[in-house]
């Protein structure tokens, strides 16, 4: 049973996380990974991308799912749901605000203008969340491959995120059989 | 209550069936409409602001139909709805995956997820460039160089997200919202 103490450090960690949910939670990826891969050395890089591949390809919030597979991982049921609460409050309270102040908001050159800023900085967040992944992830040509397989079928053949894990399953799971029966030969 | 329970229902359907992000919105598109909850026009819109507010789409499309629909407690019964995957199917998956990650299985499974899934992140960058860094259909090499700057305060100056996405919002307000003289 996972202490009280550990549950409410998520919740108020998760907390800080939720007022900067930009680019469709992975700007989250990489809070988390900066507090828990580097910070408090509790989490691999590894570990972090499956979070992100599993919860990716579970319907609903993709964000919300890794707060629940991380919280589940670190505290049990209770630290999955102080997780997912204290990543939803803040966006919750912020888009209230701005219901109210809907047209304004809506209308505002300054607002506007932020807001185009920081878009630019999403896909730098997003990289420094997955440039550190490549290592020791992709150190093979099988790798590689299923690396060039995902980018193609995503962008190209704009296969749904489900599909693709789905099929880098299957490759895993072959790969290593086929690798298994090759050893077996020599 | 039965409006709350509605909206429940409404935004439980549309995290059921829909894989995050932009997926959503033609189910809420959907959903909006028939339930009277929102225009198509309001729903455009709540797509622009939930894409420049802090927070997942689905969060804040059920915040704000929620508030409208049936205020704060609307909110909540929006958001519990569009969260009921995460609280139920995660949750089982969390249970799973945390029994066999050690496994051999798992881990033949994760050694092809995880490079599909990098290839995935990088296509989406490719994607996500296409409108972050433009301005009227061309490259705009203001945005550019911001996002230039924020890889290098990100990766070499260990600078926080958080740090990150406030300077964006100054530099974006100075530069774009015309308080400097156009450059």
């Amino acid at each position: 049973m996972a202490k009280a103490k550990d549950i409410v450090s998520l919740f108020v960690q998760f907390l800080k996380f939720g007022f900067f949910t930009f680019g469709g939670g992975w700007s989250i990826v990489a809070q988390m990974r900066r507090v828990y891969v580097v910070e408090k050395g509790c989490l691999s890089d590894e570990e972090l991308l499956d979070l992100t591949s599993v919860g990716r390809s579970l319907p609903g919030i993709m964000i919300g799912n890794v707060a629940m597979l991380f919280g589940y991982r670190q505290a049990g049921v209770l630290g999955g749901i102080a997780c997912v609460l204290g990543l939803t409050l803040p966006p919750m309270a912020v888009l209230s605000v701005i219901t109210l102040f809907y047209t304004a908001f809506r209308d505002s050159k300054p607002v506007a203008a932020a807001m185009n800023g920081i878009r630019a900085a999403v896909i730098p967040i997003i990289l420094s969340a997955a440039l550190p992944l490549i290592k020791g992830n992709v150190n093979s040509a099988f790798g590689v491959v299923l690396v060039l397989l995902g980018f193609a079928l995503y962008l190209f053949a704009g296969m749904n995120c489900v599909w693709i894990v789905l099929i880098g399953a299957v490759c895993g799971v072959l790969y290593r059989l086929y690798a298994v029966k090759r050893g077996d030969r020599r | 209550m039965m409006t709350l329970l509605r909206l429940f229902w409404s935004f439980a359907k549309i995290g059921f069936t829909s894989f995050g992000g932009l997926s959503m919105i033609p189910l809420i598109n959907e959903e909006m409409i028939q339930n009277g909850w929102m225009t198509a026009a309001e729903v455009s819109d709540i797509v622009a602001i939930a894409e420049m507010t802090p927070g997942p789409l689905g969060i804040n499309c059920a915040t704000f139909a929620g508030i409208r629909a049936a205020g704060l407690a609307g909110a909540a019964a929006a958001n519990i709805g569009v969260l009921m995957p995460t609280l139920t199917l995660t949750l089982l998956a969390a249970a799973f995956f945390h029994k066999f990650k050690n496994s051999q299985g798992m881990k033949a499974v994760m050694s092809g997820v995880r490079p599909a899934c990098i290839g995935m992140i990088f296509a989406l960058c490719v994607s996500m460039s296409l409108t972050n860094y433009t301005s009227d259909g061309a490259l705009y090499l203001p945005y550019v160089l911001l996002g230039g700057a924020d890889l290098f305060l990100l990766l070499k100056a260990k600078m926080s997200v958080p740090a990150v996405i406030g300077i964006n919002a100054l530099a974006g307000v100075l530069l774009f919202g015309g308080l400097l003289p156009p450059v």
